[in-house]
């Protein structure tokens, strides 16, 4: 094969993995940050944060939250709430980020999964 | 109440559904921290070759050859028709011992505990909607819907149940599309007139919810459920480190590699689950 070719299609091909390990890292932030809370899901948003913390800055104590599937779910200490969503949110976006640069810096298709192919 | 989980497993001549069901309960009890019965035909087998305190209780069936035939694959390059024995999960509502039931497929293989809140949510049946191919190549159509036509796809992969009347009636309800599977598929417009569960389950709630699509008589388990066809191969598995040869689009035979961690997969091929489990032993 023309060397030229071949340079190409070897990049061609960690640039599938390189995507498809960045696809996979998402799929996992959004699971981590999925909250239980009263046994109803919540998926952690900056909009839920930022609704929680007007809650508390407006002193209310308890209040309705509609979770992921919808159902209503009575939130009775929106601090306790609230820091359960700061916590997941952090170790979640945390998680994410140090992952992701550690993608980045790898420049084979073996160090991307983790995999010694020499 | 009492919780668990429940795994079906009826070898066909090649398939060794009973071992994989043997590492994924090692894998249930370590991750979910809750026990796990065994509904099989083949009791002697898992009680001859494999630990004897792995399952909290060992539901026999009868053994019966079922003529229900499709294709296994082994990567895209092999494949073998054998017997698909799938017409005992309606029965796990039955057969279950647990009041609160993690109906798991034997290929689905759990790597953390995102699960075990099923059993402090207050949906009483839970399936699995949104899914991600990891190969990301493939028409993923075929799992929005049940067919081109038709209604909503759900995973009869994992299923959480609660003893309920309510569920008593969905699961009836299957046994009898199960039993009136011609008329049914024809129906519903599927391709195929083998039987298949995930199908079963999606008419079935299809039914229960008023022949509508917008309701919830089922919700939805937290997460995705992540799939590898048997397209695939199951190339290593490290703890909760997954490394797959996934299937390269129009390229027959090739692969590229992915690597998943910490999450949840189902591994559809099942030679290269079995040579995995074979690999890395039991525990």
């Amino acid at each position: 094969m023309d060397e030229r070719l071949e340079k190409a299609i070897e990049f061609s091909n960690y640039m599938v993995t390189l995507n498809n390990q960045k696809r996979l890292l998402k799929e996992k932030f959004y699971e981590d940050l999925i909250f239980f809370y009263n046994g109803c899901q919540f998926t952690v948003t900056r909009e839920l944060i930022n609704f929680c913390n007007t809650m508390i800055a407006s002193e209310q104590e308890d209040i309705i939250i509609v979770d992921d599937n919808d159902i209503p779910s009575q939130v009775l200490d929106i601090q306790e709430f609230y820091d359960g969503i700061i916590d997941t949110y952090f170790s979640a976006s945390n998680t994410y980020f140090a992952e992701y640069e550690s993608l980045k810096k790898n420049r084979s298709v073996g160090n991307l999964v983790g995999l010694d192919l020499e | 109440m009492s919780k668990g989980a429940l795994l079906i497993a009826r070898n066909n001549d090649t398939i060794d559904y009973v071992k994989q069901a043997v590492f994924l309960a090692n894998r249930i009890k370590k991750y979910l921290d809750i026990p796990v019965s065994i509904i099989t035909d083949s009791v002697n087998y898992l009680k001859d070759e494999f630990p004897e305190d792995t399952f909290d209780e060992i539901i026999k069936i009868e053994y019966k050859d079922d003529i229900n035939k499709k294709a296994y694959y082994d990567g895209s390059l092999y494949h073998k028709k054998l017997n698909f024995k799938n017409n005992y999960r309606v029965e796990a509502f039955d057969l279950t011992p647990y009041d609160e039931t993690l109906l798991l497929d034997t290929d689905f293989i759990i790597s953390n505990d995102l699960l075990k809140n099923c059993f402090s949510s207050p949906n009483d049946l839970m399936m699995y909607k949104k899914s991600e191919d990891l190969a990301k190549v493939r028409n993923e159509k075929e799992f929005d819907h049940i067919s081109d036509y038709s209604i909503a796809f759900y995973w009869a992969t994992v299923v959480f149940f609660r003893k309920t009347p309510l569920n008593k009636i969905y699961f009836d309800l299957i046994k009898h599309i199960q039993e009136n599977w011609q008329h049914y598929y024809s129906v519903y417009q599927l391709k195929s007139t083998l039987f298949r569960n995930d199908f079963a389950f999606s008419i079935a709630a299809h039914i229960m919810n008023g022949f509508e699509q917008q309701y919830d008589f089922v919700n939805e388990l937290p997460g995705k459920h992540l799939y590898t066809t048997d397209r695939d191969i199951l190339h290593k598995l490290d703890g909760n480190n997954f490394i797959f040869l996934v299937e390269k689009k129009n390229y027959l035979g090739e692969y590229t590699l992915i690597s998943v961690k910490d999450q949840n997969v189902h591994v559809m091929n099942k030679f290269s689950l079995n040579r995995i489990i074979d690999e890395v032993g039991y525990e």
